[in-house]
């Protein structure tokens, strides 16, 4: 694998990469789901061996590992649906209106997840899916930038509050800041117009959503998502941490979502729902 | 003083139509900031930048000037060098070279939502499609943008779609063969006290203007960024493009002024939200302020 990552300058091949990842990753998957079901802590154990305080720079390209923690959708469980609490009504209803293109619920012909309409991505989202982001500290600031969508999301770290009454976007206003080891992320002012995850689990205005991410060693940083969304869900929903892996020979290439371009993209990689690994299990 | 004031009320109805989204957006801060902007420009324009860029004797250097350092939110000047369309011309229609028949053609084609050759219900401009802008087009749109040097990188932010675009500074050569993109593969490098942005690997499916003015797989592009004082950055466009043009298309330097208080607000082009804003303001070509 290693040479397939030493290509930074070719834009095309990496974004190719990108784009059968998800193809890919469910090949070797079903293998990996094994090891992971019994030692999906053991690796996170020995990286917390070293007492002495991990570090605060986040910068570099990362990509999430392969856990498969759901069956059929590799690396797309930062946001985990197994720990989803229950929908309240308003929940229920909009998560019973949405047609995601994968997973069990997926009905081809049915789809209407945003993506397809190229709508933008956002939090917590765009961190569940298998594209590589890039982190980009500077004082006051981080940056995160997503291959998908070419996304890119401003926390500010320089001690402003969350905002009161902010209005409502894609990507939320964000605001983070180093408790010990850990860099957490404070986010709100979301629209309802996205999903939270890609299996049309909703994510109304009132949602608060923390990130946690530690660097647990130089190539590893560990992500910890949790949703508190009191209009969608009955309390908050925490997910399990997740891990990415360094790249340092990656470069995030132009992956913009076109409506005309994705209109073949659809039809062979993202809308064929019924052909989706998820809904093949059941 | 007359005209000064024309261009500004032309430059708030333009400011109002292109950025109404991102302003309604905006936190109370920058719209403070954006209407202190607005009134500072009359004061301001004792020294009104010009076509030829002369900024230094009207606007005064009142803080020492980091070198090589170009951060912060920029703001075009509301200049107004095209009749009814201020501060898009950091590619200037007037200094375009001929087209070549291949140049011609897609001008011919293209059906664009402002200017003289807009017309009325037959507009094709991608952006009616949110297709993502790119350069130089996106540094012709009179919307702000921030810049960020990193180490080996210098980072834009544009508000308009929320693009953003990187510019190597470490040493890297432009690729030989890039793929074609929308942004474009970008280097730079300090040329005295003007940063140069190099920028090939482009695709034909943007137009370098709002005017359709074609942007051809071949085109070089060249971005020249002074900071003639700690306020104001100058930015000098060079296209050269053989396959639509026949010789280069050399811009003038167009100013763009420090907003230290701002902020880039999320502006995204929603196609669903755009069929709304593209009635009301984006489309109706034959109420433009270029066609009248």
């Amino acid at each position: 694998m290693k040479h397939r990552h030493s290509l930074p300058a070719n834009r095309n091949m990496m974004l190719r990469f990108a784009r059968q990842f998800v193809l890919m990753a469910a090949g070797i998957l079903l293998a990996a789901n094994v090891l992971a079901q019994n030692g999906k802590t053991s690796d996170d154990g020995k990286m917390r061996e070293a007492s002495t305080p991990l570090s605060h720079d986040l910068s570099g390209v990362w990509m999430q590992y392969p856990q498969g923690d759901v069956p059929g959708t590799p690396g797309m469980n930062t946001v985990n649906e197994r720990f989803r609490p229950p929908l309240t009504p308003w929940g229920q209803a909009r998560f019973d209106a949405s047609r995601p293109l994968v997973g069990p619920r997926a009905i081809p012909g049915e789809e209407n997840s945003s993506s397809l309409k190229c709508d933008p991505d956002g939090p917590p989202k765009v961190l569940n899916h298998p594209n590589p982001f890039e982190i980009v500290q500077i004082p006051g600031r981080m940056f995160m930038f997503f291959e998908e969508q070419h996304i890119w999301r401003t926390i500010w770290a320089d001690g402003r509050e969350l905002p009161k009454d902010p209005d409502p976007s894609y990507l939320g206003y964000a605001v983070g800041k180093w408790e010990g080891d850990s860099f957490v992320v404070e986010t709100i002012g979301f629209n309802d117009s996205q999903w939270v995850d890609a299996y049309g689990n909703p994510r109304s205005e009132q949602t608060r959503l923390t990130e946690r991410y530690r660097r647990l060693n130089h190539d590893t940083l560990e992500l910890q998502v949790t949703i508190d969304d009191p209009k969608s869900y009955t309390k908050a929903w925490i997910s399990p941490p997740k891990l990415h892996k360094l790249e340092p020979g990656w470069e995030i290439a132009e992956w913009f979502c076109v409506v005309d371009e994705d209109k073949a993209y659809d039809q062979v990689v993202r809308k064929p729902a019924g052909v989706a690994p998820a809904s093949k299990s059941k | 003083m007359q005209k000064r004031m024309r261009n500004q009320l032309k430059y708030s109805h333009f400011e109002v139509r292109f950025s109404a989204v991102a302003f309604a957006r905006v936190s109370a801060c920058a719209v403070l900031a954006a209407s202190t902007f607005f009134a500072g420009i009359l004061s301001a324009q004792g020294g009104q930048p010009s076509v030829t860029a002369k900024p230094e004797p009207g606007i005064p250097a009142a803080i020492a000037t980091p070198p090589h350092d170009l951060s912060g939110v920029w703001m075009q000047y509301p200049d107004g060098d095209v009749p009814g369309v201020p501060g898009m011309n950091a590619v200037d229609d007037r200094t375009r070279p001929p087209l070549t028949p291949w140049g011609k053609a897609r001008f011919d084609a293209a059906r664009p939502l402002v200017g003289p050759r807009a017309v009325p219900g037959q507009e094709n401009n991608p952006a009616l499609r949110c297709d993502p802008d790119g350069p130089p087009k996106l540094l012709n749109l009179p919307n702000p943008f921030e810049i960020v040097q990193i180490p080996g990188r210098v980072l834009m932010f544009f508000e308009l779609g929320h693009i953003w675009r990187e510019i190597w500074t470490d040493g890297r050569p432009l690729p030989k063969e890039p793929d074609p993109t929308y942004l474009g593969y970008s280097v730079g490098k300090w040329d005295g006290d003007t940063f140069v942005v190099e920028t090939v690997g482009f695709n034909d499916k943007l137009w370098d203007d709002s005017y359709g003015n074609p942007r051809s797989d071949a085109t070089h592009l060249t971005e020249r960024y002074r900071r003639v004082n700690h306020d104001t950055l100058e930015l000098q466009i060079i296209i050269d493009d053989p396959k639509a043009y026949t010789k280069p298309w050399i811009s003038p330097p167009k100013l763009h002024k420090l907003e230290p208080d701002w902020e880039i607000a999320e502006w995204f082009c929603v196609p669903d939200e755009d069929n709304a804003y593209d009635e009301v303001v984006r489309k109706p070509a034959g109420v433009a302020p270029g066609h009248k």
